[in-house]
């Protein structure tokens, strides 16, 4: 209880610090200052002000892992955890990271995590590979297109164009429940959850009405699906009855309110209905999108939400999920209630990323090899004493469950012969995206971590019992346990098993509780090799990005 | 705080109990393990089994007619071929396909009256399994991930929530689904295997099995030192459970039942299916649902209810005889209910179609007044004449039967989500 209680004691002098930061918000670092120097400035003056020394940077191994999961999306190979920790360059971090920017795996993982979370609320274990939105992804990431423009493409989506087609996708599976569309379009890009007001004005963010929820919607209402393409039409609007007062016409408004002057918020004439259902049907009849309407109420949402001025929740929302990626905590929380009242833990910091990625361009790798480079990022994720410090101080790294495709690949990786996988780049990158295509079925046994994610008993079951799963990755040619058989010394087994698993030299403590548990197998070699991968596989260590 | 949790498979029923009556709802670790030893006495074991409260679902898949079961309305226009009985409780007639369940309603309180205003499958199974409709942005959990919750304990060797559904109609429309409150509390399920996945050893003797783990768990200890959360503690914990499950395969041989209880419950996969879900609520498992399908009857629709009507009042009035023998019937809350029942209007292929507005669902055991009927339809079944009620008051007269407050919040994020929305009352004239 005391415990707690202190706890809520710091959390409330942080806020307070970050409150009183907030007020002299003019005074940001310079924009020219490197992005990792500014995270490091913001976060190290927080951890000062609560008075918690953080935990000491994470060690060679440690990083290696974490970058590789978070930049490419799977652990690393044997090989290139030997030369990172081989080298001796004091810049070695820094070309680690533009190595692996650069490396084609990047896209594909960008586009992976990108995929999932603009699913949203659909099924999370759809195979997201050679899907349309993948795809488009996929080409958007390997081209470094900027954050407006992806969200441009999948606000107004050019479906004549066939390698756009994916960009659709996002309003096609929810145009035809605009209720949907307009909570989602509001969470995905906007990092806010108009959903309360849609009954009532918000309870907690008393500058939030109803208006704001019908608002938004009239940006969609004229959005329909008209024979499998998302058209527009150039008339419509929201009526809706409020708590108090009779039905009114919802005005066109954006999440900050500005409202914007629009026409055909009236019922249109016979006339008028006509020309426009010309329009439509001509689409239909040739099958192909119907032509835009004259005046986009989608297309000024786009506007407005990217306009000097309008754009900070477009802005920091990415910012604020892309470090909720990294750092397994946003800068707000929850990531959809990015409102006046929900204070970001470091407000400047916030602020200062935003108007960094406004004017680079909304450029999302530049974002995240700034973030990657700092310290903050870099912790170890162990705390050796006392009380862990509240999360918002990013004092100490957090745990982060690995994502399905993360597990899936990773464990693949694990356990393919280490010797076969080799650190030249090309050849590499060929392997491991034959591993990624054939990790997707694998990737659909595991559940796509949230916060506050458990483990499920299903999962440990699975790991314990299942036969497919003992198949794919312990038994047959070209797996780890085949080379760790070959290998005669116990001692040399139990650290190569190590390594290749966890990504880090073996402990003598490990390696002599392996070589322990081989010995007393001296009549099975092979079962024992498979037991103590199995054994690695299934620790917590391989379970999370830590 | 690193958890520790109880290795030992032993006092398995007390330590629940104990648990159960000391701190439902929490994340409650296994605290105190003298405490915990000291409940093991034969006769406080068995006291504390009784007051665990579970619950079983027998979920009518498809949608099962009110009026070929709890609320028949012979000579109506829409009354069809059947005709009612009567009761165990004067004045209360229940379709003559329900013969047993007839004399047998003492335990069982029938509710006539729902309206729940959705006839569609996908989304009306959903809303019957959560109490509330979809809501877009909110994953919410169904009932058996909420019991979970509520009333399963951290340390159980046994699973705390199974779901059976072997048809592969609807099986899609309402899968288990913990939402929000996470994989510690999804389901089971089974859906072709009386036996759970992954339950069996597979290819290794059970010596390296269990040192197997022993590795294991020594190589994670070093890396979760320092590293407490919850997910981490979701991870240990979920591998703590294995062996505990793996124990629980003989929960679901239904084989070990002598050929009398097998008989009594039938032959027939539902039957089957409910015994196994008596055996696991009598060993703890707080939810169990047993899916039986396909009651989509848009023809025939009385062939079709002549057929698993019958059965129907056979399982349940089985299940509701073995429970009351073994004294678990104070205990244990039996529901059967579907997405919707069946239009009064029967159509040109002697079939009945979706129908959601005055429809029927029944209760019995744990915290119901037995005997009774609650709500009543019109003559013809078109509508809810009295005491109309929603899923949300379904749901949270189920809470309050289990001893559960309704009005309780979960939250997600800072947002508290509420058991059920504010101001919904449960069916008071149904409680015990």
């Amino acid at each position: 209880m005391l415990r707690s209680l202190l706890r809520v004691m710091v959390v409330t002098c942080c806020s307070a610090a970050a409150a009183r930061a907030d007020d002299s918000a003019k005074d940001l670092l310079a924009g020219d200052r490197p992005i990792e120097q500014v995270v490091d400035h913001y976060v190290d003056a927080a951890l000062k002000a609560a008075n918690v020394r953080p935990a000491p940077q994470a060690d060679d191994a440690t990083i290696m892992r974490r970058l590789s999961l978070d930049l490419v999306g799977h652990i690393p190979a044997l090989s290139e955890t030997a030369d990172f920790l081989a080298a001796s360059a004091t810049d070695k971090k820094v070309k680690l990271v533009d190595r692996l920017l650069a490396a084609p795996s990047f896209a594909r993982h960008q586009a992976q995590e990108f995929f999932t979370f603009l699913q949203a609320s659909d099924d999370p274990r759809r195979a997201a590979r050679r899907t349309p939105l993948f795809e488009y992804l996929l080409a958007g990431f390997r081209e470094n297109r900027g954050w407006d423009r992806m969200f441009r493409d999948m606000m107004l989506p050019d479906e004549k164009d066939k390698a756009m087609r994916g960009a659709g996708e996002f309003l096609k599976s929810r145009v035809r429940d605009t209720n949907r569309l307009t909570i989602d379009a509001s969470v995905v890009f906007l990092g806010v959850n108009v959903s309360c007001a849609q009954c009532h004005d918000h309870p907690h963010v008393s500058a939030w009405t109803q208006d704001h929820f019908y608002g938004m919607k009239s940006f969609f209402a004229r959005s329909f699906d008209s024979g499998g393409f998302v058209a527009e039409r150039d008339f419509g609007f929201v009526k809706y009855i409020p708590n108090k007062g009779k039905e009114k016409v919802a005005p066109v408004m954006f999440l900050t309110g500005k409202a914007l002057d629009v026409p055909g918020l009236k019922e249109p004439s016979k006339e008028e209905r006509k020309k426009e259902q010309e329009r439509l049907d001509q689409g239909k009849k040739k099958k192909t999108p119907p032509a835009p309407p004259q005046f986009s109420l989608r297309a000024k949402l786009v506007e407005t939400a990217l306009a000097p001025g309008e754009n900070d929740f477009f802005a920091r929302s990415i910012v604020n999920r892309v470090w909720h990626r990294l750092f397994g905590r946003g800068l707000v929380m929850p990531l959809d209630q990015m409102h006046i009242e929900n204070q970001a833990s470091h407000p400047q910091l916030l602020q200062w990323l935003a108007r960094d990625l406004v004017a680079h361009k909304y450029d999302l790798k530049r974002l995240i090899r700034g973030l990657v480079l700092s310290n903050a990022y870099a912790r170890g994720s162990r705390w050796e004493s006392g009380d862990m410090p509240p999360e918002q101080l990013f004092a100490v790294s957090r745990l982060r469950a690995l994502t399905p495709m993360q597990m899936a690949v990773s464990l693949k990786v694990a356990t393919t012969d280490p010797m076969s996988l080799t650190a030249d780049g090309k050849e590499l990158d060929k392997r491991l995206e034959g591993i990624e295509r054939s990790s997707e079925g694998r990737a659909s046994l595991f559940t796509q971590p949230g916060d506050n994610f458990q483990v499920s008993v299903s999962e440990a079951l699975l790991f314990t019992n299942n036969s497919n799963l003992q198949r794919e990755l312990l038994e047959g040619g070209g797996t780890l346990v085949t080379r760790l058989k070959q290998e005669p010394d116990n001692a040399r087994r139990s650290d190569l098993a190590v390594r290749t698993v966890l990504s880090r030299p073996a402990r003598a403590e490990e390696i002599q509780a392996i070589s322990d548990y081989l010995q007393r197998r001296g009549d099975r070699v092979e079962a024992a090799c498979q037991q103590i991968v199995w054994a690695l596989l299934t620790s917590a260590e391989f379970r999370f990005n830590h | 705080m690193r958890k520790r949790f109880c290795g030992s498979g032993e006092h398995v029923i007390s330590r629940r109990g104990f648990l159960g009556t000391m701190a439902a709802g929490g994340v409650a670790a296994c605290a105190d393990m003298t405490a915990i030893q000291a409940l093991a006495a034969p006769e406080i074991s068995a006291e504390l089994r009784r007051n665990q409260k579970r619950c079983i679902l027998l979920w009518l898949a498809g949608g099962a007619s009110q009026l070929e079961t709890w609320d028949p309305k012979p000579g109506a226009v829409t009354g069809g071929p059947f005709q009612a009985i009567q009761t165990s409780v004067p004045g209360i007639h229940i379709s003559e396909l329900m013969p047993r369940m007839a004399r047998r309603l003492k335990d069982t309180a029938i509710i006539r009256s729902l309206n729940t205003r959705n006839a569609d499958h996908n989304s009306a199974a959903e809303m019957m399994m959560r109490g509330r409709p979809r809501e877009a942005g909110l994953n919410y959990p169904d009932l058996g991930a909420v019991l979970s919750r509520e009333l399963g304990q951290e340390s159980s060797p046994v699973p705390d929530y199974v779901a059976f559904y072997f048809a592969t109609e609807g099986r899609n429309m309402a899968p288990s689904n913990p939402g929000f409150l996470g994989a510690r509390h999804g389901a089971m399920d089974l859906y072709t295997s009386m036996i759970p996945e992954n339950i069996r050893r597979n290819g290794i003797s059970e010596q390296d099995h269990i040192e197997r783990a022993d590795l294991r768990g020594t190589l994670s200890r070093g890396f979760e030192r320092g590293r407490s959360s919850l997910t981490i503690d979701s991870h240990s914990h979920a591998y703590s459970r294995v062996r505990g499950l793996m124990s629980s395969e003989a929960l679901f041989d239904i084989g070990r039942e002598p050929q009398r209880i097998r008989d009594m419950y039938g032959p027939t996969l539902f039957g089957q299916q409910t015994l196994a879900a008596r055996r696991l609520v009598e060993a703890g498992v707080p939810f169990v649902r047993v899916g039986r399908a396909w009651w989509d009857s848009h023809g025939h629709n009385f062939e079709t209810h002549q057929e698993m009507v019958p059965e129907l009042d056979q399982v349940m009035c089985t299940l509701l005889d073995d429970l009351e023998q073994r004294g678990l019937l104070e205990s244990t809350l039996v529901i059967t209910l579907a997405e919707f029942g069946r239009t009064p209007n029967i159509n040109s292929q002697l079939g009945r179609d979706h129908f959601a507005s005055a429809w029927s669902c029944s209760l019995s055991g744990c915290g119901i007044r037995g005997g009774s009927v609650y709500g009543r339809s019109d003559a013809t079944g078109q509508r809810v004449a009295d005491g109309e009620i929603n899923a949300a008051r379904l749901f949270a007269t189920i809470y309050r039967a289990l001893g559960i407050n309704h009005r309780k919040n979960y939250h997600v994020g800072a947002r508290p989500i509420p058991l059920t929305d504010p101001g919904t009352e449960p069916i008071r004239e149904v409680l015990a």
